[in-house]
């Protein structure tokens, strides 16, 4: 074996030292960057080849928008995903089949999930404030986000899960029965049931009941024109201002909900913003400052946006939540940059849930939870200086009266 | 004994120890990087176990016509072996978060074939140079005995399970523990290559170069660990697990296994996990927490209780959260550690209230603390009006079946020894057991006792309406069966949950699994099927012992350790005895299989006449016999099938590919779905069916 000579421990004992005065991190190949950018990109879901049930059943209604293709294949044309299908295949949302080159939903009047909620918890901070909306979910989504915190409905199919029977007319008439002046299609994803929401959305239009989607927005524009005719408020989860995030955690495209916001706005439908922040993924201020400035230049400054804090859920349960500094910044961040109403979301005893004039700072609406002990609007109009505030307070002191 | 013998035997029993402590290790890696329920340990066993089944039974095929058995070969092998102990672990640990997504939880088949990935190299190499050791000692002389390799491999099992149960995991980080089960085998080969005579400078090198593979190891462990979010600032590795508080700006988050319990800014849990059942009373003087939740120590001392008795397992746990500011010191907190249901079983102190924060019972270990005999515990230490809470995984808006089922089986569990149960569907769904009557307005519970809350008071009304409590308690199914010790009913009510979240189902799995499971048993002879049902049957009573001493005498580090121990410990002096009297033959495995059936029976009698007033010395000495039955039958099949080099590597294969099947079908088939009875029924028609193929023959 070769000798060393002298200068060659010398110079390999420098390298030595040198590398223990380097910390151990400067050697390791794998940085926290990569780790999030590791791992599948795109985990967007795939239709269900010959999965449709064999015959339909009491709860199946034609699918409203669909093109009828050769061969009887038929092309879903509600959402984004624009799920082609076979005879006898079943859509990503999982909730729409291919019967014989006719396009079905299997998810009409019967809703797994039927709850009356303060129409904060959607939330809806700038609509009705104190009233109730009667909640509905039918099984089925087009997402397949790691984090979904009603995965045991969204990620099912229609026959998979015990369920109401409540069709249009019968929603309409539980919503009056508990006195709620709102029906929320929400919990899982309204836009995959969406014949059955906006059959029951014509009617309640017409006794007088405001209609609210609670959505990821991910629909196209025709269906969504239609909803708008019936629609009085939405909140649309802008889950990130990243196509690949989109793509890796939630599987879905950004550009369509983008789009769905413009949309809303151009129709003039109230709606709210929320996004959830989750750490190491979507905690990154350039992100957020780059998601207020399409808000600004696309939207204006009156929507409000909410910030939730997240708590790990579903599959992406090895997260920690975020940390209650980053929230209060981002918020801080976002009105630094323009945005008149933000607000913090799973954050309980935070300033960040109550409403401030945006002209005057003076404190409007003063949230405990979904109590509101403190309430300085008088019809829109700021108390104070008398200034709009942007959202739907017409009904005012009267909704107060009849909650 | 001449010189190379000894240096190989050396090196096997070295590749023993190492190997015992890499595989205790790469388990502990596993349930850190993946979900720690019972299905995946089982699996990650089952993978090893049929790895190196499947290296040694390629082993002779491999020294016949690619690697003639030779010392240097052998050096070489044994080389790499060492080498490959830290890079499987850093693998398990580092390419998780390049084949999944960060932060992301992975279901069954992904965790299948990622274990099998990982630990196949190491798996298949160490299968492969048991048997290969042995041909290189018949090199030299044809008629060497298979058994003292088999002996000299206990040995090194034996070694490597104690030093890593009793000493390194008390003081060495893994990757220091791999660097001192593996510089053991690396001195032997070593030594392996210099009674060679054929020292080259390469080796050196070589040698050299594992070496600082080892080294750099322990130098980029922390490296490893530290997190995408925030930055790790502490780190244990606890007999039970590892312990990690990462944290992101001010906030501390406490990581047990890899999953993120708590962190100091959840009020909203720490305010659920108190309140709901202590504002039920109308004195508090005594409270017991099983574990708990960070936060909820200011939230009790609202209530002025003169003794708080906090019950947690890992002393490493409780210092760490009182350390980090996730749990306060108050007036009258006393911290016992150890386990809750021991001490439930010992205390004959009364309690007001015992507040249970437990993960989901989706193992052995937890499961304890949700039977009837547990419940009759607890109820036996609440004073009259005292409240037992608890909770399970919530749900938002629909509670999904497998849920429904745990949930319904938890409330009929408990409806036997308490006349209220109160569910509260709030983040987690809590369970409030009394034998009064119980409120579900808790704010005005609160209000009542001037009570002031961040949470409770500003969204309990709109998180848990009427109709959501009514919602829950009307989907209780009071047909479904209860939970017992003897058969734990919510692991695979568990299981099945995990599964529905996955999307997946394992029935393709065990599919595939029985039909190779066929074709093996069409090809085995008589003694090999003996070897195959012994270690089926050492394996599933191994995992059957750890699970009833745990009911009744609780998580004992020490005690199951020793369990483990005995069980391979038995082995070695089994397999002299066996070496010594093989000659007698069939007569032998008839009578072992024999003994082997009888001790199943005593087991079954010990623990249905009362498992809780055996001695521990009972489940020891049954360890030991079985072991030594295991082990006394080895030498005697492989006498029987000629003792040749083929003979060899099919009994060896046998033995692991039985104990592979032992481990699965066990854990999560037979002790989930038939009890422990059932399960110890299952392993003696087994062995029966053993003892008539050897009688027939």
């Amino acid at each position: 074996m070769k000798k060393i000579d002298r200068r060659h421990f010398i110079c390999s004992s420098a390298a030595l030292l040198a590398s223990n005065a380097v910390p151990a991190d400067a050697f390791w190949p794998f940085g926290d960057e990569e780790k999030n950018l590791a791992g599948p990109d795109d985990i967007r879901g795939t239709i269900f080849k010959g999965d449709a049930p064999e015959k339909l059943w009491k709860w199946s209604h034609e699918g409203f928008l669909y093109e009828k293709l050769p061969k009887k294949k038929v092309r879903c044309g509600i959402c984004p995903n624009r799920c082609l299908l076979s005879p006898g295949d079943r859509s990503i949302c999982r909730s729409k089949v291919n019967m014989d080159g006719v396009l079905y939903s299997l998810a009409y009047g019967n809703p797994c999930s039927v709850h009356v909620d303060p129409v904060e918890k959607k939330p809806l901070f700038h609509f009705k404030p104190r009233t109730r909306a009667f909640s509905i979910a039918a099984a089925g989504c087009n997402f397949r986000c790691l984090n979904c915190q009603n995965w045991e409905i969204s990620q099912v199919k229609p026959h998979e899960v015990r369920h109401y029977e409540l069709f249009p007319e019968d929603v309409v008439r539980e919503a009056e029965q508990s006195k709620s002046l709102s029906i929320a299609y929400t919990y899982s994803e309204a836009i995959t049931y969406f014949e059955y929401m906006i059959d029951t959305a014509r009617i309640a239009r017409e006794r007088g009941i405001s209609n609210l989607l609670i959505s990821n927005g991910y629909i196209n524009r025709e269906p969504l024109l239609e909803l708008c005719r019936v629609l009085d408020a939405a909140n649309v989860n802008l889950k990130a201002y990243s196509d690949a995030i989109y793509r890796k955690l939630n599987g879905g495209r950004l550009q369509p909900v983008l789009n769905t916001f413009k949309t809303l706005h151009e129709q003039g439908v109230h709606f709210e913003m929320t996004n959830l922040v989750v750490p190491g993924y979507v905690d990154d201020d350039d992100l957020v400052k780059r998601m207020c400035g399409w808000i600004l230049d696309a939207l204006g400054p009156d929507y409000p946006l909410h910030f939730l804090r997240f708590f790990p859920k579903y599959k992406l349960d090895r997260l920690p939540p975020t940390p209650i500094s980053t929230m209060k910044r981002f918020r801080d961040l976002a009105m630094r940059e323009g945005i008149r109403y933000v607000y913090l979301g799973n954050v309980p005893g935070q300033d960040g849930v109550n409403t401030y004039c945006h002209n005057c700072k003076n404190l409007l609406i003063e949230r405990q939870g979904y109590l509101i002990p403190t309430y300085n609007l008088e019809g829109k109009h700021c108390r104070f200086c008398n200034t709009v505030i942007p959202g739907r307070w017409e009904t005012g002191d009267s909704v107060q009266e009849k909650t | 004994m001449k010189k190379d013998e000894k240096a190989i035997i050396r090196v096997v029993i070295a590749t023993g120890i190492s190997s015992v402590v890499t595989q205790l290790l790469t388990i502990r890696e596993f349930l850190s990087q993946f979900q720690g329920n019972e299905f995946v340990i089982a699996l990650l066993l089952f993978n090893w176990l049929v790895l190196g089944g499947i290296g040694t039974f390629f082993a002779r095929l491999v020294s016949k016509y690619l690697l003639k058995a030779s010392v240097a070969a052998l050096a070489w092998l044994s080389l790499l072996l060492a080498s490959f102990s830290p890079l499987q672990i850093f693998a398990v640990r580092v390419l998780r978060d390049q084949f999944f997504i960060h932060g992301s939880s992975v279901g069954f088949y992904p965790t299948l074939f990622y274990t099998l990935l990982t630990i196949a190299p190491y798996a298949l190499l160490l299968g492969f140079v048991l048997p290969y050791s042995l041909f290189v000692l018949r090199v030299e002389r044809p008629d060497y005995s298979g058994a003292r390799i088999y002996m000299a491999d206990n040995i090194g099992d034996v070694l490597g399970g104690a030093l890593f149960s009793f000493l390194f995991v008390y003081f060495l980080t893994p990757m220091q523990a791999v660097f001192g089960a593996s510089l053991l085998l690396l001195v032997c080969t070593f030594f392996l290559f210099q009674s060679d005579n054929r020292f080259s400078p390469l080796q050196l090198i070589s040698v050299s170069a594992v070496f600082a593979v080892l080294c750099l190891g322990v130098f980029l462990e922390m490296s490893s660990l530290t997190p995408a979010e925030g930055k790790l600032v502490y780190y244990k590795e606890s007999r039970y697990g590892r312990i990690t508080i990462h944290q992101d700006h001010e906030q501390m988050t406490l990581f047990a296994s890899g999953a993120p319990m708590f962190s100091n800014q959840n009020i909203s849990m720490a305010e659920e996990t108190v309140h709901y059942p202590l504002s039920q009373l109308n004195t508090v003087r005594n409270i017991l927490l099983i574990s708990a939740e960070g936060g909820m120590m200011e939230e009790i001392a609202l209530y002025g209780a003169e003794t708080i008795d906090y019950v947690e397992l890992d002393p490493e746990m409780t210092s760490v959260q009182f350390q980090f500011g996730l749990l306060k010191k108050i007036p009258g907190l006393h911290v016992l550690n150890q386990d809750g249901r021991a001490y439930l079983a010992k205390t004959d102190k009364m309690y007001d209230a015992i507040l249970i924060s437990l993960p989901e019972p989706d193992t052995f270990q937890v499961n304890r603390f949700f039977t009837s005999r547990f419940f009759e515990l607890a109820r036996a230490r609440l004073a009259p009006e005292g409240v037992l809470s608890f909770s399970m995984e919530g749900f938002d808006n629909y509670l999904a079946e497998p849920q429904r089922r745990k949930l319904s089986s938890i409330y009929n569990t408990a409806e036997e020894y308490f006349k209220h149960i109160l569910l509260l569907p709030g983040q987690r769904v809590f369970y409030l057991c009394s034998n009064e009557p119980l409120r579900s307005d808790i704010p005005g519970l609160l209000a009542e006792k001037g009570i002031q809350t961040e949470y409770i008071s500003g969204y309990f009304y709109g998180n848990l309406t009427r109709d959501r409590i009514e919602y829950v308690t009307g989907l209780i199914d009071r047909t479904i069966s209860k939970n017992h010790d003897y058969a734990p009913l919510l692991m695979r009510i568990m299981f099945s949950q995990w599964f529905a979240k996955f999307s997946t189902s394992p029935t393709s799995f065990f599919a595939v699994l029985g039909v190779l499971w066929f074709v093996y048993f069409l090809r085995i002879t008589r003694e090999e099927f003996v070897l195959f049902s012994t270690g089926f049957m050492t394996m599933g009573s191994e995992i059957l012992v750890i699970f009833a001493f745990q009911i009744f005498f609780g998580y004992i580090y020490f005690q199951i350790g020793l369990i483990i121990t005995v069980f391979l410990a038995g082995l070695l002096p089994g397999a002299w005895a066996g070496d010594r009297y093989r000659v007698r033959g069939k007569s032998l495995l008839a009578w072992t299989d024999l003994i082997l059936l009888v001790l199943l029976g005593l087991l079954a009698c010990g623990l249905w006449a009362g498992g809780d007033r055996l001695p521990v010395v009972f489940y020891l000495t049954f360890g030991f016999a079985v072991s030594l039955a295991c082990g006394f039958q080895f030498p005697v099949a492989l006498y029987l099938r000629g003792g040749d080099n083929p003979a060899a590597t099919r009994a060896f294969s046998a033995d692991l590919i039985g104990a592979a099947f032992g481990t699965l079908v066990t854990s999560v088939v037979l002790i989930p779905y038939l009890g422990i009875f059932m399960t110890i029924f299952c392993l003696g028609l087994l062995k029966l069916t053993s003892v008539l193929v050897v009688v027939k023959s």
